[in-house]
């Protein structure tokens, strides 16, 4: 074959135009591929929108208002607060931690907030207070301190809690007693049935 | 060669060779040229198309399939919400049991006898007719078994292996919150249009784009709606009303908070019964329960029009002086006699009036004033059309068109003689506490700017002096069953013998508590109506406001108050002290 150079070219055109060709397909394909996954998500979507829907509105119904009034009738009653529960600014609130009247007793809390950790005191001594603030609990009753409990009375409340233990040992025989008893007395009837 | 072949063909013309070729050569090369510029023009055509094409796209917006996924979010009508978003209305995608005997393109439409398969449904529903099951599938015509299916029992029901049973996924219209606020919402019928409540005033916008993508917002508040309800229904059942009837309105921008009806119903299953009563029950004065009692029936709602007759007088300047006293023996004015429910001495005056609600002082009042004036101001207050609200079932009042006479005034001034909706109460209980204005009712949630500016029908001074007076009336007088510690409620109550045929029956009343509170600031009013309520145990054997409405209210109040903003406290209050002196006697005896 003669190959001339008219010829060299546009064999060369060709094939840039079908490699040109064989990219555009590719590359739709590539688009439509693109575009049904797209489809597919927003099918998705819209499914997993409406069980939001169907889900919101069925506990919106399980929990509308005549459902909660049943619920509160039968099982909680509780009622509007009164006027004697709400606090009326930071005055009031501060208030609340006063004390009673003059003279009146510390009141009893239950909740205690420890102090926070100063960088630089001395760890060994903050250490001995944390511990202390433990032992500083306080008998509301004698006004005692459990640090400052003597050695006798702490014998004594140690003696206390060994015939506790033992008083529950009893009990707790005389329950494995009676199941037995109740066990016993269903065999014995079972063949009067 | 070509040359030669054309030597031949046309011998005559071609005398050389070599201008022959020249002109062959000047053809070829001007085909080539042309061809060149066809295959230009193409390039650039498709060039131009891409770029339009580009062009489009860019100026359009989304394709198409986007606005198909928008579409199938949205609903097919729209939501409507409360005033803090909560759903009230809204679609809901459910099954429908639908015999379509057409499933089997050839011979019989079912597998199974009608009877086995109405026995296979009634293991699945147990409440289903079987006889009336067996009828439809025997017929052979289409038609629904039963509608709003469970998905579970729609898979049970395709167990049943019948091709002819389709679970067609449909919309409705469905209400979370059950049979509260309606009246207020209404319901959809089987057409798709709206009905009875703001179903019906929204039904356009409700279905149409902008409706369907945003939700329409209403006043209500869905838990104020409920407390009111709630405590409604259980003063109707403690009082064997027939009725009840209750708002909450603002008082500074005329939004309802809440509007209740009862015996109210479920728009999710309305029933035909609903919303007719047979002759027989109308005759009786009945009313269907689909009936709005706070904005479509009238009534006359007594005493509790004192306190405008006197806010009337006041403005009108002929009561200056509220330690004036009046006679309080029954008057007679013709042939007519206006009494007291029971002996208040021998004279009162306003404050006196108002806390033991004598309508022969007010009937004095009223005639100072003067028919005109009372009627000019009743005009003002709306009293005259229909309430203004949103909702397309609205009373007209029984209003007297004519020059009122001298009877006809002094009866208005204790609420006989003018019939109008528990509503227009409310809206003109707003207007004497809010400082004066009156702004009509509305279900639309405002925003700041939306609020209208309203119309003044009491000065300032005036308004003033009635939330004294109406406060005074629950610490010492008729309202004192309606007080709750720390909300401040000032109120007038007012019961009503109800017309019937010929004359007023003395044993049907209606009796009605219009409050407001907190006093030293009014925000809500507060209407409660009970529509024939009978003296039981628990109302101490009496019939009157103070007993069955009254305690609906300080019942109501503190549930909800918080709701809506307001903390009970008791150290404060209005100041009363000016008026104090003028009922040394009720002041005493309450702080006993």
């Amino acid at each position: 074959m003669n190959l001339t150079q008219d010829r060299v070219r546009s064999i060369g055109w060709i094939t840039v135009l079908a490699i040109c060709a064989a990219m555009l397909v590719a590359l739709t394909l590539r688009v439509n591929a693109v575009k049904s996954e797209v489809y597919a998500a927003e099918k998705r979507i819209v499914y997993t929108q409406q069980q939001i829907n169907f889900l919101e509105t069925e506990f919106q119904t399980r929990a509308n208002q005549q459902a909660l009034k049943k619920l509160n009738d039968l099982e909680f009653g509780y009622a509007a607060p009164g006027a004697g529960q709400y606090l009326e600014g930071e005055r009031q609130l501060a208030a609340l931690g006063a004390a009673p009247g003059p003279d009146a007793p510390a009141p009893i809390r239950f909740a205690n907030a420890e102090p926070a950790d100063i960088p630089g005191e001395d760890v060994a001594e903050r250490a001995e207070e944390k511990a202390g603030s433990l032992l500083a609990m306080v008998n509301p009753v004698s006004g005692a301190t459990a640090a400052a409990m003597p050695e006798e009375e702490r014998r004594r409340e140690a003696a206390a809690a060994k015939t506790r233990d033992s008083d529950r040992e009893v009990l707790r025989a005389e329950a494995a007693d009676l199941s037995r008893r109740l066990a016993s007395i269903e065999i014995a009837e079972a063949p009067n049935q | 060669m070509t040359a030669l072949a054309l030597q031949s063909t046309v011998p005559v013309t071609v005398s050389t060779g070599s201008r022959g070729l020249v002109n062959e050569r000047q053809r070829s090369l001007l085909m080539a040229k042309a061809r060149t510029l066809w295959v230009l023009v193409a390039f650039v055509l498709v060039g131009m198309i891409a770029a339009l094409r580009i062009a489009y796209l860019g100026t359009t917006g989304p394709s198409p399939r986007e606005v198909r996924l928008a579409d199938l979010l949205t609903p097919q009508r729209g939501e409507i919400v409360d005033r803090n978003g909560a759903p009230l209305a809204r679609d809901f995608r459910v099954y429908s049991l639908w015999f379509n005997p057409k499933a089997m393109t050839e011979g019989e439409p079912l597998i199974h006898s009608p009877k086995e398969i109405a026995a296979g449904l009634a293991r699945i529903f147990p409440d289903i007719d079987q006889d009336e099951v067996i009828e439809k599938l025997s017929s052979g015509k289409a038609g629904y078994i039963r509608k709003s299916l469970l998905p579970e029992d729609a898979n049970r029901v395709h167990e049943l292996g019948e091709p002819a049973l389709e679970f067609p996924l449909e919309t409705t219209r469905y209400y979370p919150q059950g049979s509260l606020a309606a009246h207020v919402l209404g319901y959809v019928d089987s057409y798709g249009h709206g009905k009875v409540g703001m179903e019906q005033y929204f039904d356009k916008e409700l279905v149409s784009p902008e409706g369907r993508s945003a939700p329409s917002v209403i006043s209500i508040d869905f838990r104020v709606q409920s407390a009111l309800e709630d405590e409604l229904a259980k003063g109707m059942a403690l009082s064997e009303a027939k009725g009840a009837a209750g708002v909450v309105l603002d008082v500074d921008t005329g939004e309802v908070m809440a509007l209740a009806s009862l015996p109210g119903f479920d728009p999710n299953h309305v029933k035909p019964n609903d919303m007719v009563v047979t002759p027989e029950e109308a005759k009786e004065g009945e009313v269907p329960k689909g009936f709005n009692r706070a904005t479509n029936q009238v009534y006359e709602l007594g005493s509790t029009f004192k306190p405008i007759t006197v806010a009337a007088a006041l403005d009108a300047g002929t009561v200056t002086n509220l330690a004036r006293r009046w006679p309080a023996a029954p008057l007679h004015v013709g042939r007519f006699t206006i009494k007291d429910s029971h002996a208040m001495g021998d004279s009162l005056n306003v404050p006196e009036t108002l806390i033991h609600s004598s309508n022969v002082v007010t009937a004095q009042i009223a005639d100072e004033l003067g028919g005109e004036r009372l009627k000019a101001k009743l005009k003002t207050l709306g009293m005259n059309t229909r309430p203004a609200i949103e909702l397309p079932a609205r009373g007209f009042p029984i209003w007297d068109n004519g020059k009122w006479r001298r009877l006809r005034t002094m009866t208005v001034s204790y609420g006989h003689g003018v019939a109008v909706t528990p509503l227009h109460l409310a809206t003109a209980y707003a207007a004497l506490v809010n400082g004066g204005m009156w702004r009509p009712a509305t279900l639309r949630k405002l925003s700041a700017g939306e609020v209208p500016e309203g119309r003044r029908v009491f000065s300032a001074a005036t308004s003033a002096r009635i939330r004294q007076l109406l406060r005074m009336i629950v610490l010492y007088g008729t309202g004192r069953k309606g007080d709750a510690p720390g909300f401040r409620i000032g109120g007038k109550t007012g019961s009503a013998e109800k017309p019937g045929n010929g004359g007023y029956r003395h044993h049907s009343l209606i009796s009605t508590f219009a409050a407001a509170f907190p006093m030293d600031k009014p925000r809500y009013v507060v209407i409660a109506m009970m529509d024939e309520p009978k003296g039981t145990v628990a109302t101490s054997y009496q019939r009157t406001a103070a007993w069955n409405a009254a305690p609906v209210v300080a019942r109501v109040v503190p549930r909800i108050g918080p709701l809506l903003g307001i903390m009970p406290d008791e150290t404060r209050d209005i100041d009363i002290s000016d008026l104090k002196p003028l009922i040394p006697h009720e002041v005493s005896e309450a702080e006993e």
